[in-house]
């Protein structure tokens, strides 16, 4: 009963002081501002057309593992043997939230292009792993060479 | 950045499988000048590597090794049964069969082991049999009806691929029908720490000189009395010039096969590096990049590269090559030539034009419209136009664009690759193009 009356109270406290009282006092600023001053902190960042194209892109994927085999990072780098390039923008593409638990393969990415020519449904994996990379590494983190934009 | 280039050749293939790289074999050998274009491998390098022309589609399920009839006796039951079947559609020339298959064994002597007259029954890592009218060396010693002794299937420790006890009790059960008594036990590859492989891995690893070498002595070792030969997962060597399978053999002492290979199929793999090694060898020349054009006589480009030629073969394969496409309806991406679906009775583009996936059925055993929909040929190969004639001079189609066959299922598609690459190279090699 005590619990119900105080969860209650939080909400009514929540609807009736502390919201009206953030909204009087809030920053200024765009939409897409305000969007990520309440969501990014939660791993939320918002969708843009070029994310939706990635991930447009990414679903030809039959996850045949082919592109591994022109990946020597997959080969070498242990973070990456456990969860292929491939896997990364498999599992994550679409899931903002859980892509930050890729980023070490992601990361190490050398951007040498060595696995598109091997995709038989002509997924652009290159291209989808920058966008990912840059994303979770912060913009314009761009793979160390062999970057064609 | 590469400057253009203008190249001209006799015959164009489009597609770089078992279908395209057979006509282009085919083509060449017939004296012609040809020009190979290809984005990626395909479906054939997801195959398990063996090669199935036609499963005998009286044979019992629970009998397959009484199926034991020749491949060209059995692709005539199937083509009476399946009249829409490449196999169907090809008539007579569906004699040109064993041949085809012959010229395949030969183009790819290196990998392929020599055809029976009967197919080999080959295990896959669940326990069942399979028919394969072909097969890799690396294979052939698991067939189950000329195992002398009892099979061992040697799982590989650090590989989580194959469950070799489950292997070893489904093929127990071929033991009153002919097959041997099999057998399961875990060796260690020798491979130091690294824990856990996945195929490609293991089979990367067991290249080095000395790998295979410990790897045999430890089948060697695990070998109970009896044995007359043993399975091991497909992971044999990537390449096939690292002649791993035969090491290990010679290193275990008795005859070693690989199990049929699920994917990611390095059998399937050491497939499409056979077939560009004999490109290669054969004098073919071969782009990398996709093809767009108009069709025979007129240019076509592939990266830099603007190829003319009188003659083509359509070989670009179906959903996984990129032969066929959904995109709301199905499509042939290159050409848009009609693609076709049947159903029951019913057969036609229309069908095609439906949503694709109003073209599947519930019942797994029951016919699967959107998995058989693909281009309609003649009998020589050219493909039609939505009025049934043939929709240019000098295209020929072969492989898995050619509809009719659930060509990832019904065992039938790496035979139907050779026979029409086969036909439709020699075909394309003549001046006629045809007859
Ligand atoms: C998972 C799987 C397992 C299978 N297992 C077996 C088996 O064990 N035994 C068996 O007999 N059959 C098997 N099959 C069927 C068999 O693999 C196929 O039927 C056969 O490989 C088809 O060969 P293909 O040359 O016609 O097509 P593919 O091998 O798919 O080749 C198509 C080629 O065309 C190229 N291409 C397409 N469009 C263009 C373009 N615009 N420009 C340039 N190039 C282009 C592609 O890049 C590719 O190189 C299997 C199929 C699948 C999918
Ligand atoms: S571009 Fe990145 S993912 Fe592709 S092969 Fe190179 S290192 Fe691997
Ligand atoms: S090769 Fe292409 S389809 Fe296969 S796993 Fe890699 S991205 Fe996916």
């Amino acid at each position: 009963m005590a619990t119900r009356a105080g969860a209650l109270s939080y909400l009514a406290w929540r609807a009736l002081v502390a919201h009206p009282l953030r909204r009087l006092f809030r920053r200024r600023g765009t939409g897409l501002e305000r969007f990520r001053a309440a969501y990014v902190a939660e791993g939320l960042g918002p969708t843009t057309p070029e994310d939706r194209a990635i991930g447009e892109a990414a679903s030809a994927c039959v996850a045949c593992g082919l592109c591994e085999l022109g990946c020597e990072l997959a080969v070498a780098a242990p973070a990456v043997r456990a969860l292929g390039l491939h896997a990364a923008f498999r599992l994550y593409s679409r899931s903002v939230a859980e892509l930050p638990l890729a980023t070490s393969a992601l990361a190490a990415c050398a951007g040498c292009d060595g696995c598109d020519a091997l995709c038989p449904t002509g997924v652009p994996i290159s291209r989808i792993v920058r966008h990912l990379r840059a994303k979770v590494l912060g913009e314009g983190a761009a793979p160390a060479q062999g970057d064609r934009g | 950045m590469v400057s253009p280039r203008a190249v001209a050749a006799d015959v164009l293939v489009v597609g770089g499988g078992m279908a395209g790289a057979i006509a282009a074999l085919a083509a060449r050998e017939a004296g012609a000048r040809v020009v190979l274009a290809r984005r990626a491998p395909g479906a054939t390098a997801l195959s398990s590597g063996a090669i199935g022309v036609a499963p005998d589609p009286l044979a019992l399920p629970g009998e397959p090794l009484r199926a034991a009839r020749e491949p060209l006796e059995a692709a005539r039951r199937l083509a009476r049964l399946r009249p829409d079947h490449p196999y169907a559609v090809l008539g007579e020339r569906l004699g040109a069969l064993p041949e085809a298959l012959a010229f395949a064994a030969r183009v790819l002597a290196p990998l392929l082991a020599p055809p029976l007259e009967r197919p080999r029954f080959l295990a896959t890592p669940f326990g069942t049999a399979v028919p394969a009218a072909l097969c890799q060396r690396s294979q052939a010693a698991g067939d189950l009806l000329a195992v002398d002794g009892a099979l061992v299937v040697a799982g590989l420790r650090g590989h989580l691929g194959l469950d070799a006890a489950l292997a070893a009790a489904g093929l127990e059960r071929y033991r009153a029908r002919g097959g041997p008594r099999a057998f399961a036990v875990e060796v260690d590859p020798g491979l130091g720490e690294v824990g856990l492989f996945r195929p490609h891995e293991l089979a990367r690893a067991l290249e080095p000189p000395g790998a295979a070498e410990a790897l045999g002595r430890a089948i060697r070792a695990a070998l109970p009395a009896g044995a007359g030969a043993a399975l091991v997962p497909p992971v044999l060597g990537l390449r096939p010039e690292a002649r791993v399978p035969e090491r290990v053999a010679a290193a275990a002492g008795i005859p070693v096969a690989e199990l049929l290979a699920d994917v990611p199929s390095v059998p399937g793999v050491r497939l499409q590096a056979a077939l560009e090694a004999a490109l290669a060898a054969a004098g073919v020349e071969v782009v990398q990049g996709a093809l767009q054009g108009a069709g025979p006589g007129k240019p076509a480009m592939v990266g830099a590269d603007e190829i003319t030629a009188p003659r083509w073969v359509l070989a670009t394969g179906r959903f996984v090559g990129g032969g066929v496409v959904r995109r709301g309806t199905l499509r042939e991406p290159v050409l848009g030539l009609p693609v076709q679906a049947a159903e029951g009775r019913e057969a036609g583009v229309d069908l095609a034009a439906r949503p694709a996936a109003s073209l599947t059925g519930a019942a797994r055993s029951g016919p699967q419209p959107l998995l058989s929909a693909g281009l309609r040929v003649d009998a020589l190969l050219r493909p039609l136009d939505g009025r049934g004639r043939p929709a240019a001079d000098g295209l020929f189609a072969a492989g898995a664009v050619l509809g009719g066959h659930e060509q990832a299922s019904d065992g039938t598609g790496l035979g139907v690759a050779i026979l029409t690459g086969y036909l439709a190279g020699r075909a394309a090699a003549r001046p006629g193009g045809g007859e």
